[in-house]
């Protein structure tokens, strides 16, 4: 019987394991990653395609694909939430738990207009009176600046712009004030102009509502600008977690020194070729060995043992 | 040498009338665009979704056909050669897409879709030759020999987009256009594309249209920096200049949005822009980026602005005219 963390981490996630069913056999997206997310925290989740990092968002909301399965614990405010039946698991989705996809268009119902997408929420989980969770509705659509809320509540998601669509996903996600936002790549499809006020607007709600968020990127200038601390993942695994600034100041992993070397910036030396990790990511994980080994420059023979994820780092080569 | 002249280029789609019964009309996508490209060199087009710079580098290379204006390939009008001319003269101009899978047929072995232009732009090559030129091509992007018989569902983004730009070799072009070559790539394979066009560039003197809403990118691989804002260019600047200091609001905006891999810098920063682009099909009559613009004043919104030479750079902007 697994103990409620006694460190006052509204998330504790601990050897979570995500395995699908193919018809080529079992991939293990997830392997063993374990963290915790304290009240009102932001944590970063950064890795490139076949990290697992959206798998770990999915496993938590139990959104998995049907082939897929996810093993270790997941505690959440003092529940269990691997295993918990769907109704169950509605109440916590629909009161303390919210997520935002990375495609708003694909995850509002095109049937629906927005405000009543958002007052549904209300109704069912706070038992307000339609009347009152559409007024709600319309109030927080205009908490995230959507010019003219009350009419543009009576619209249906294909009238907005992407940028628009983004901001109704984050009124409905933190309307019924959710204690933990579970954000995927939220502004990965939006213009860098947009992005930086959707950025804001998430920040600045997040604090309001005192929403810790756990937002999985792949763009780490994005994760400069949110969070308090980062987790980098590769192959399904954990290579290290740090303080944002420990982490951007000084990187230990060499996966992490990598890809802070490859992610071009504006000081960049005009002209200059870009840093480069040599190789393409690795999808799925299970390997014996360090899943970054094949990529990696500081490769030895040890690195065909996993390492151990210590000190916050799963290295061989880091000096401790 | 100026390799690709264009004047006042305006591209627009045909769209329905505003009434069932209206007629048809042009919808303006590219307004008045002019620039030159040397060969060898590098123009990077940045600007934000809907701003045209896609439509303007499929034009340049008569994709699409300009409503008016003039795109003058090594001197000569594109729109005088005949069909079958500009059909050859294709293997000069070639282009490379952002989603690097859907660019690639599913059902055609890599070797074959690295080789089809090539019986177009140089007919009466045997199948031997073909097959031995896409080797050559895929070599050149550094892919194998065995790449050749495999089809494109077995790559990675980052490989497919290398068998895209292998493609464009294969008739030793002069100019590719890029249009976001590397936007759907991850990170460290977006590095190992734009390194790879900047070596090829240097071996075989190539001519890049590098269009990217990153101006980060955009900044490693561009002499020149043009910046497109709802279809008009608003800077047109050499890069060190550029990223020294851009005189356009618009482009401050651009630059100032970027998010730098720094948390001391990028915590406590603020959005610079308040609301969105306004709508292609009613664009406003003053600056088109007026709405948006921190520093806009009452003429801003009412009388547009010319684009101006300031040194060696140009600008759009009532504010720089002082």
């Amino acid at each position: 019987m697994p103990l409620t963390p006694m460190n006052g981490s509204l998330l504790s996630v601990q050897g979570l394991t995500v395995r699908f069913h193919l018809a080529q056999g079992e991939m293990t997206a997830v392997d063993g990653v374990s963290f915790d997310v304290a009240p009102g925290e932001v944590l970063g989740i950064v890795g490139e395609s076949g990290s697992g990092k959206s798998q770990i968002l999915f496993a938590l909301m139990g959104l998995l694909a049907v082939n897929g399965r996810a093993t270790g614990q997941v505690w959440f405010q003092g529940q269990e939430l691997l295993g918990l039946p769907s109704a169950g698991l509605d109440r916590v989705r629909g009161v303390s738990l919210s997520m935002i996809f990375q495609d708003p268009m694909t995850s509002l119902n095109p049937y629906m207009r927005v405000g009543d997408q958002l007052a549904e929420g209300l109704i069912v989980h706070q038992g307000l009176s339609r009347a009152d969770a559409f007024r709600a509705a319309v109030s927080m659509l205009d908490r995230v600046r959507i010019p003219d809320a009350a009419r543009q509540a009576r619209r249906y998601p294909h009238e907005f712009s992407g940028g628009m669509r983004q901001r109704v996903m984050i009124a409905m996600a933190l309307l019924v004030r959710p204690a933990l936002l579970l954000a995927d790549e939220p502004t990965t499809a939006l213009d860098v102009t947009i992005q930086a006020q959707v950025l804001d607007l998430m920040a600045e709600l997040g604090r309001e509502t005192g929403t810790a968020i756990v937002l999985v990127t792949h763009d780490l200038g994005v994760v400069a600008r949110m969070c308090d601390r980062v987790m980098v993942l590769y192959g399904g695994r954990k290579m290290e977690e740090a303080g944002a600034e420990a982490l951007f100041a000084g990187p230990r992993h060499p996966y992490s020194q990598g890809l802070l070397a490859a992610t071009p910036r504006l000081s960049d030396a005009l002209g200059a070729r870009m840093g480069v990790i040599p190789g393409m990511p690795k999808s799925g994980g299970a390997g014996p060995g360090c899943p970054f080994a094949p990529r990696c420059g500081m490769r030895v023979a040890a690195c065909d043992v996993q390492p151990v994820f210590q000190d916050g780092v799963a290295c061989h080569r880091v000096v401790r | 040498m100026t390799l690709l002249e264009v004047r006042h280029l305006e591209v627009g789609y045909e769209v329905a009338g505003a009434g069932v019964f209206q007629a048809r009309r042009v919808l303006p996508i590219v307004r008045d665009a002019s620039f030159t490209l040397q060969a060898g060199q590098t123009i990077g087009i940045v600007g934000e979704s809907g701003c045209g710079k896609s439509t303007l580098g499929r034009a340049l290379i008569r994709l699409i056909k300009p409503t008016s204006g003039q795109v003058l390939w090594q001197g000569q009008d594109m729109a005088a050669m005949p069909e079958a001319v500009l059909r050859r003269r294709r293997a000069e101009m070639q282009i490379i897409f952002q989603d690097p899978v859907a660019a690639l047929d599913p059902r055609m072995t890599l070797g074959r879709i690295v080789s089809r232009n090539l019986a177009t732009f140089e007919p009466g090559l045997s199948r031997a030759a073909l097959a031995a030129r896409a080797v050559e091509a895929l070599r050149l992007v550094g892919l194998s020999e065995d790449f050749a018989a495999r089809y494109p569902m077995e790559l990675s983004g980052g490989q497919a987009q290398r068998v895209g730009i292998a493609r464009a070799l294969i008739g030793g072009p002069r100019m590719i256009v890029c249009d976001e070559p590397v936007s759907a790539l991850d990170v460290s394979i977006q590095a190992q594309v734009v390194n790879l066009l900047m070596d090829l560039q240097a071996q075989m003197g190539l001519a890049l249209v590098f269009i990217s809403h990153n101006l980060a990118v955009v900044r490693h691989i561009s002499q020149q920096i043009m910046v497109m804002c709802l279809g008009r260019v608003v800077e047109l600047a050499p890069r060190d200049a550029f990223y020294a200091r851009p005189l356009h609001p618009y482009a401050q905006a651009l630059m100032a949005a970027v998010p730098e891999p720094d948390p001391v810098r990028e915590k406590g920063r603020r959005a610079v822009l308040e609301g969105e682009l306004p709508s292609v099909l009613n664009p406003p009559a003053g600056c088109v980026f007026a709405s948006r613009c921190p520093v806009a004043v009452a003429r801003c919104h009412v009388e547009r602005p010319e684009l101006r030479d300031f040194g060696r750079r140009q600008a759009a902007c009532h504010l720089l005219e002082g």
